[in-house]
């Protein structure tokens, strides 16, 4: 199964530790939620994952191929998605950001586009530009335009905050439909029921470190112990 | 008061009558600073990101240098330009003093500072989230810069009609680098210092007219295009 493995993830800033040895992997098909307390550093791991962030130390190993941070960043950027909390839409229609992560003829980008308004239910607002859109069709363009790249892995930075129960409902299906074509998710979420039918395992960060909080059990714990800490730790 | 309305009817009458030398001067204007927009953008372009989005030992040197270069005067960069260029200078076997590619050069010295400044500015401005996005989508960095460049455009192109304002209207570096050679270097700015100098007042007026219109028209431009520009979150 595709896998891509972080060991001893290290981040600070201005010398506070963020993430301390933390481990962690992403598999295709599977879901996992990153759940923390604000500023425990859910979205700097993700932005870790994807290529977007160095981190101190990390030994990344894609399939199998344990490789230099540099390296490893080409194959994250190339292979996973992040989507922020607020999602950014580069200003014009819907249509353009759609097409902006594709390839190839127009012909070939026009039917993916068309794939995509239709499997998220967004064929109406194709030709909108993104500033007249509510906060849950920005959050489902962002979503499908994602799902256009291609990716194996998506992470999501709080995807369904400030939302409604109706938007949020469709965006756990859209997320649900990722997973089952095989996209392996990484949820940062205040809100673990929401995507309890989704996740196989819940991940808790806490002062750094990691733990894991068992299947679908949706619950922060009181006192977290850490795993993956390096033995010895670092300094 | 008679006089100053003779020479306005005149001016309109070269204007609008197609006086070939007022019109080749207005041409040759349009000539060089258009080339010295067109060659000092990219570079300052180039710059400006560095400057927005660079981590690099003297940057913050590099910005108040580039803000202190706004208050250049035209004519310190005209001498600067001479001497460099002339017969003795480092730069004398160009042999490029008194000609249209000397006022291009200096030209391009007055309009860089502008375009760096504010379009350093107007790419500081843009939110992190766009770069970040780009890059995550597949964007290289190439494209990714492109993109960037397209959601800060009304602050870019602000940033391209100030730099051309200032150096379509300038006189001090041209004067000095071109020489005011009729029918080759004589441009807008220099033609009327030399006509208002004889007395000749009517073609001053004309061209000094055609640089109001050129200016309210600019504005203008700046405006509808600001106007269209929208924050998106």
């Amino acid at each position: 199964m595709s896998q891509i493995k972080f060991r001893n993830v290290d981040k600070s800033f201005n010398r506070r530790r963020i993430l301390e040895g933390v481990d962690i992997s992403l598999t295709a098909g599977r879901c996992q939620l990153l759940c923390g307390r604000n500023g425990a550093g859910k979205s700097t791991l993700l932005r870790i994952l994807a290529g977007m962030e160095r981190p101190d130390h990390a030994e990344v190993t894609v399939d199998g191929t344990l490789g230099r941070w540099r390296r490893a960043r080409k194959r994250l950027l190339a292979e996973c998605i992040y989507l922020h909390q607020q999602p950014y839409l580069f200003e014009g229609s819907v249509r353009y950001n759609l097409d902006y992560p594709l390839h190839g003829s127009r012909a070939a980008r026009e039917s993916r586009i068309r794939e995509g308004l239709e499997w998220s239910g967004l064929a109406g607002i194709a030709e909108q530009p993104v500033h007249q859109l509510s906060g849950g069709e920005r959050q489902r363009v962002a979503l499908v335009r994602a799902w256009l790249r291609g990716p194996r892995f998506m992470l999501l930075d709080e995807p369904t905050a400030n939302m409604d129960a109706a938007c949020r409902q469709r965006t756990v299906e859209l997320l649900g439909e990722l997973k089952r074509q095989g996209v392996g998710l990484m949820v940062a979420t205040h809100d673990p029921l929401s995507f309890s039918g989704l996740a196989e395992c819940t991940l808790t960060l806490s002062d750094g470190s990691l733990s894991d909080t068992g299947p679908d059990s949706g619950e922060l714990p009181e006192k977290v112990t850490p795993i993956g800490r390096r033995a010895g730790g670092k300094p | 008061m008679g006089s100053i309305a003779d020479s306005t009817v005149q001016a309109l009458t070269l204007l609008f009558g197609g006086d070939p030398d007022l019109w080749e001067i207005i041409g040759i204007s349009f000539k060089v600073s258009l080339t010295a927009i067109a060659l000092a953008t990219p570079l300052a372009v180039g710059i400006a990101f560095l400057l927005a989005f660079g981590r690099f030992p003297g940057r913050r040197l590099l910005i108040t240098v580039f803000n202190t270069l706004l208050s250049f005067p035209a004519v310190v960069v005209g001498l600067t330009f001479y001497i460099l260029l002339s017969r003795q200078g480092p730069l004398g076997d160009w042999q490029l003093l008194f000609t249209q590619p000397a006022m291009v050069m200096g030209q391009m010295a007055l309009a860089l500072p502008i375009l760096v400044a504010m379009g350093h500015s107007s790419l500081q401005a843009t939110d992190r989230r766009a770069w970040e996005t780009a890059r995550t989508l597949g964007a290289g960095r190439l494209r990714s810069m492109l993109t960037l460049m397209r959601e800060a455009r009304f602050g870019l192109f602000a940033a391209l009609l100030a730099g051309f304002g200032r150096i379509i209207a300038e006189v001090g570096a041209s004067m000095m680098l071109g020489g005011n050679i009729l029918h080759y270097t004589r441009n807008i700015p220099t033609a009327i210092a030399l006509e208002t100098s004889k007395g000749e007042f009517a073609q001053g007026i004309a061209l000094g007219l055609v640089l109001l219109v050129m200016a309210f028209a600019l504005n203008g431009l700046l405006q509808i295009v600001q106007g269209k520009g929208r924050p998106v979150a």
